[in-house]
């Protein structure tokens, strides 16, 4: 019982936290640029704006169109409950293990595509076939990146390979760890389009991606969009934080061992997101037709990753 | 003491060549002299040899080793050095190089022939690996003398392709080396011939096999086995004629003896015919690809390199047909260096007086210059294997050890090796035909080079008709001696 | 094998895998400029771990070995390159033979290759550095691999140097280095080499106005 309000707690505190991440990117981004900025709550006001709006939706769009919010943000939030956001292991583990995070995520990617093609406007197609070329290649990554530590804990099972960090920290200084480390983080930036490969602030149509295919969206479609990007960013720095770093994770269901976990959760969040707020600011968006070499760099990393960790054992 | 001489005379030749600026015509007279020297002591070390006397070391933990194989490859570099400095470019003949040019050269080919002295007699594997590396750096330097495109172009590849088989040679020296600190440590002399060979039967098989594919990879890459061959027809029809001469008959030596060495050591190590069959395999490859290509040359520079290669084929094959082999490879080795080195010579003469190195255009060679001519289609029918030739009879030893075998695949192999020779065969003699008859082109001049130059090149052809005609006493003991070496 | 060699080995992989993924980034980047900077960046962590394994395997030649390293091939040739491609010019390499994307995909195969070529070699090895040979292997076919595929000299050139890095860190893992007169001469033939190819470049140039090897295929039959 406690396990299953703990998975509900865990997808709340997702929730919760998700546009307060990408707030405070953006502000630490802003205060970088030389501006004040928007306070890191502001896309809490955004999100509840969005929700009191009217969605209009285009005469051309099928089913589709106004189901497929829903299906994405679904399936992000499945994934929350999946990943080892405060304790390891979870319940849901005999369910879910990393292929089934990797599916799902693709799944929501499959559907905001097909979202993107459906209302037959230009920028939609174009950004959805932009998405496809960044996924082919960030979703197999994706899953070697984190098969390299699970070669190492006999188990594909998230919980698992967090527990087994756990128990050998010297292991954290392993090539295979960091080769996956930067593999993972190289696709984090791809997938939840961030600089260089998409710049989530722009809507020129030279340079966006993940923009360009929720174009049409409005009203409470919008936000569950939103909300469903910030949950991913959420999903793949806590994958980051907890997999390579897992300390402050709880073990043991206690109240203490969680409140430390959420804290240090929250503190490796913030860390994550005033690396990837710095590397915003000092890298520029790559020209399309080299954000595949870019991620082919990851996936070698990726390859090398698991290749150590395989061969090494 | 005999090491000073054999490695002191072309470090002065050096010297002198640097320091005399500008060039004159007695630096060369005087470098070709003191090769003499050189060739002496080279002899020495072969007589002494020959008696099954040790091996006289010399230098700081064994540096140098003169033992038979060593003595072998030592007279045959020393005499090949000397054929070619007494009829390099500048020595009693008019030039077209420029005086820059040919002190160039004679620092240089004295610098290649004091490496490759270096790497036949020392005694670490490692520093015969610096010797051959020296070796191409001192050639790549010398090929493009005149600095057109298209011997900038053989400079360019030779010294990229060289490089990067010899850095593969030096991986393989390195696995040898781990192999031996795995078992014993390390050592300050762990990487000397003889040591390495001492202890190689206790060394992992796996580890040789891989460090001996590394070696012959990268030592291959430097004596021209396929498919690492690529360079020699350029590098050889590109080069000066006297350094092509050294690299096809002295520097292809010498990396077939650094192969043969680490053979040596892997075979002990191994213990069954992973090596041999590795060479059997190359060396029908290397006879494949060049009699094809022979087939297809249109010059006969690039023709000389093929038959460099197919004649490199026949050593490999050698060397991996057990004893009886390696003496017919032995063998073939000597004779290969006397015949090869001659026919560069003539060749570079031969394109001096015709402008062009096309065999289109090199036609009745034996009314414009008789002597050459002749010298020419005698040491062409001795590369093709004809008797009385000395080549004849180390190819007959090479077959028959090839078909005493007791592997039915081998015999093949052999057969196969006979029936591209006969190809090789055809297309040489064609050429030949097209070269020596015919109406010469009107803009060429009838007569000889220089006429004293016929004589050195009449000793070569002689010594090999002897050689043809009869094993030498001396020789058949000093090969004799390096089959107990090698066959342990 | 106690905690210090734990430490020893993580250390020694960890540096190992520096060295190969410098040698990589050659395959992704593009630039000349780029290709030094990895070159000199790659033998810096060279020399790094010939020290670490100096420290920790007592062995005070490596000391020597790693500071001529760094004077050699983090100092002078790169030097020397930027200087050489100052002259001879071309900023960016020409498309190379093989692009970027699938340059990369066959460095990662070519390090799987090397890991189960080395097979034999991890059971022999009872120092703690031996994780790390495939590495050095892999970093071996990289270099080949990088020569084979650029079209201009320079960048052949620095693939060459990748490659004797290659063979450098394996002499390292392998047997802790080669005895040190030994060292000294493949330095000497090394700083030879690269000077020699230099003069070659040049004349190049001179001869032909370009570096691209594209030019060189006069020769044929």
């Amino acid at each position: 019982m406690t396990g299953y309000l703990l998975e509900i707690g865990q997808a709340l505190l997702a929730l919760l936290l998700a546009p307060g991440l990408v707030g405070f990117i953006r502000m630490v981004k802003s205060r970088l640029q030389g501006r004040r900025g928007a306070p890191p709550w502001q896309p809490y006001y955004d999100l509840r704006k969005l929700f009191g709006k009217e969605a209009v939706v285009s005469r051309n769009a099928s089913w589709l169109f106004r189901f497929a919010p829903y299906l994405i943000f679904a399936t992000t939030v499945a994934v929350t409950m999946l990943v080892p956001l405060v304790a390891a292991p979870l319940p849901f583990d005999a369910v879910g293990d990393l292929l089934m995070v990797v599916y799902l995520m693709l799944l929501g990617t499959f559907f905001l595509a097909l979202a993107g093609l459906d209302p037959g406007t230009a920028f939609g197609g174009m950004g959805a076939s932009r998405e496809m070329t960044v996924a082919a290649i960030a979703e197999p990554t994706i899953a070697l990146a984190i098969f390299g530590l699970a070669v190492g804990a006999g188990s594909t099972n998230l919980g698992q390979i967090v527990a087994q960090t756990l128990s050998h920290p010297g292991a954290v200084i392993n090539p295979g760890h960091l080769l996956g480390f930067a593999a993972l983080f190289i696709v984090t930036l791809a997938e939840t389009g961030r600089l260089p490969v998409d710049n989530p602030a722009t809507h020129l149509e030279l340079t966006m991606i993940h923009e360009a295919m929720t174009l049409e969206y409005s009203g409470r479609y919008l936000a569950l969009i939103e909300w469903a990007a910030g949950l991913k960013l959420l999903v793949f720095f806590s994958l980051l934080a907890n997999l390579f770093l897992p300390w402050g994770v709880a073990t043991a269901l206690t109240p203490g061992g969680l409140a430390v976990a959420v804290i240090a959760l929250v503190a490796k969040l913030a860390a994550l997101g005033l690396a990837v707020a710095l590397i915003e600011t000092r890298v520029a968006k790559l020209r399309l037709f080299r954000v595949p070499e870019l991620l082919g760099v990851s996936f070698v990393l990726a390859l090398l990753s698991v290749t150590s960790s395989f061969l090494l054992r | 003491m005999k090491f000073l001489l054999l490695l002191l005379p072309p470090l002065i030749s050096a010297l002198v060549a640097y320091v005399v600026r500008p060039y004159r015509a007695v630096v060369g007279w005087l470098n070709a002299l003191l090769s003499l020297l050189s060739l002496g002591a080279a002899l020495a070390f072969a007589g002494h040899a020959a008696r099954g006397a040790e091996a006289p070391v010399f230098g700081p933990g064994e540096l140098l080793r003169a033992d038979g194989l060593s003595a072998l490859l030592m007279v045959c570099v020393a005499a090949a050095s000397t054929l070619t400095l007494f009829l390099s470019p500048g020595v009693g003949t008019e030039t077209d190089y420029a005086q820059t040019q040919l002190r160039r050269y004679q620092l240089l080919i004295n610098l290649f022939i004091f490496s490759m002295l270096s790497a036949v007699s020392a005694n670490n594997v490692a520093i015969m690996w610096v010797a051959l590396e020296a070796t191409t750096i001192f050639s790549a330097l010398l090929i493009p003398l005149t600095r057109d495109k298209s011997s900038v172009e053989a400079s360019w590849k030779y010294i990229l392709i060289g490089s990067v088989g010899i850095a593969l040679a030096f991986a393989g020296t390195v696995l040898g080396y781990f192999d031996f600190v795995a078992l014993t440590g390390r050592a300050e002399n762990a990487l000397n011939w003889p040591v390495l060979l001492r202890n190689a039967p206790a060394m992992h098989p796996e580890v040789m096999k891989l460090a001996f594919v590394f070696l012959l990879v990268g030592y291959g890459t430097k004596a021209g086995i396929a498919p690492m061959h690529t360079w020699k027809p350029d590098a050889y029809g590109e080069a000066p004629p006297a350094l092509a001469a050294l690299m096809s008959s002295a520097l292809f030596a010498v990396a077939m003896y650094a192969i043969l060495r680490w053979k040596v050591v892997a075979d002990a190590a191994i213990k069954d015919h992973y090596a041999d069959n590795l060479l059997l395999t190359l060396g029908l490859l290397s006879l494949a690809i060049a009699a094809f290509s022979v087939a297809q040359s249109r010059n006969y520079k690039r023709m000389l390199a093929y038959s460099s290669v197919e004649h490199t084929g026949l050593i490999c094959f050698g060397l991996g047909l057990g004893a009886a082999g390696v003496f017919a490879a032995l063998l073939h080795l000597v004779n290969h260096t006397a015949a090869k080195s001659l026919m560069f010579v003539l060749a570079g003469d031969i394109e001096r007086k015709y402008g062009s190195s096309a065999i289109k255009q090199a036609r009745g060679l034996l009314t414009v210059a008789p002597w050459t001519g002749g010298l020419f289609a005698a040491g062409l029918l001795a590369l093709v294997g004809l008797p009385p030739f000395g080549m004849f009879i180390s190819e007959f030893a090479l077959f028959r050890a090839g078909f005493a075998q007791h592997h039915l695949w081998v015999r093949g192999l052999m057969a196969a090796a006979l029936l591209l020779l006969l190809v090789a065969f055809v297309s040489f003699i064609t050429r030949l035909n097209r070269m020596l008859y015919g109406e010469a082109p009107a803009e060429v001049v009838a007569g000889e080079t220089a006429s004293w130059r016929v004589a050195p090149m009449l000793f070569g052809i002689l010594a090999l008709v002897a050689l043809g005609l009869t094993l030498p006493a001396p020789l058949k003991n000093l090969l004799d001696q390096i089959v107990r070496i090698v066959s342990r | 094998m106690n905690s210090n060699d734990a430490i020893f080995a993580q250390l020694a992989t960890l540096g190992s895998s520096l060295v190969l993924l410098f040698g990589i980034a050659l395959l992704w980047r593009r630039s000349l400029v780029a290709y030094v900077r990895a070159f000199r960046w790659q033998s810096l962590a060279l020399a790094l771990v010939f020290a670490l394994i100096g420290y920790f395997g007592h062995n005070r030649e490596l000391y020597i070995v790693a500071v001529i390293l760094v004077v050699l091939k983090v100092i002078i040739i790169p030097g020397y390159l930027s200087r050489l491609y100052e002259r001879v010019g071309g900023k960016r390499e020409a498309q190379p033979y093989v692009n970027v994307a699938t340059s990369l995909i066959i460095a990662g195969l070519l390090v799987s290759l090397s890991y189960s070529i080395t097979r034999p070699l991890a059971p022999v090895s009872k120092l703690p550095t031996r994780n790390g040979i495939p590495l050095a292997v892999g970093l071996i076919l990289v270099g080949v691999f990088v020569i084979i595929s650029r079209r201009k000299a320079l960048s052949q050139i620095v693939g060459f140097l990748v490659l004797e890095n290659g063979i450098a860190l394996l002499a390292a893992l392998g047997t802790y280095g080669i005895p040190l007169i030994v060292e000294l001469g493949v330095f000497l033939d090394a700083l030879m080499g690269f000077l020699v190819m230099q003069i070659l470049v040049y004349q190049i140039k001179d001869t032909f106005e370009s570096i691209d090897v594209e030019q060189l295929s006069r020769l044929r039959h």
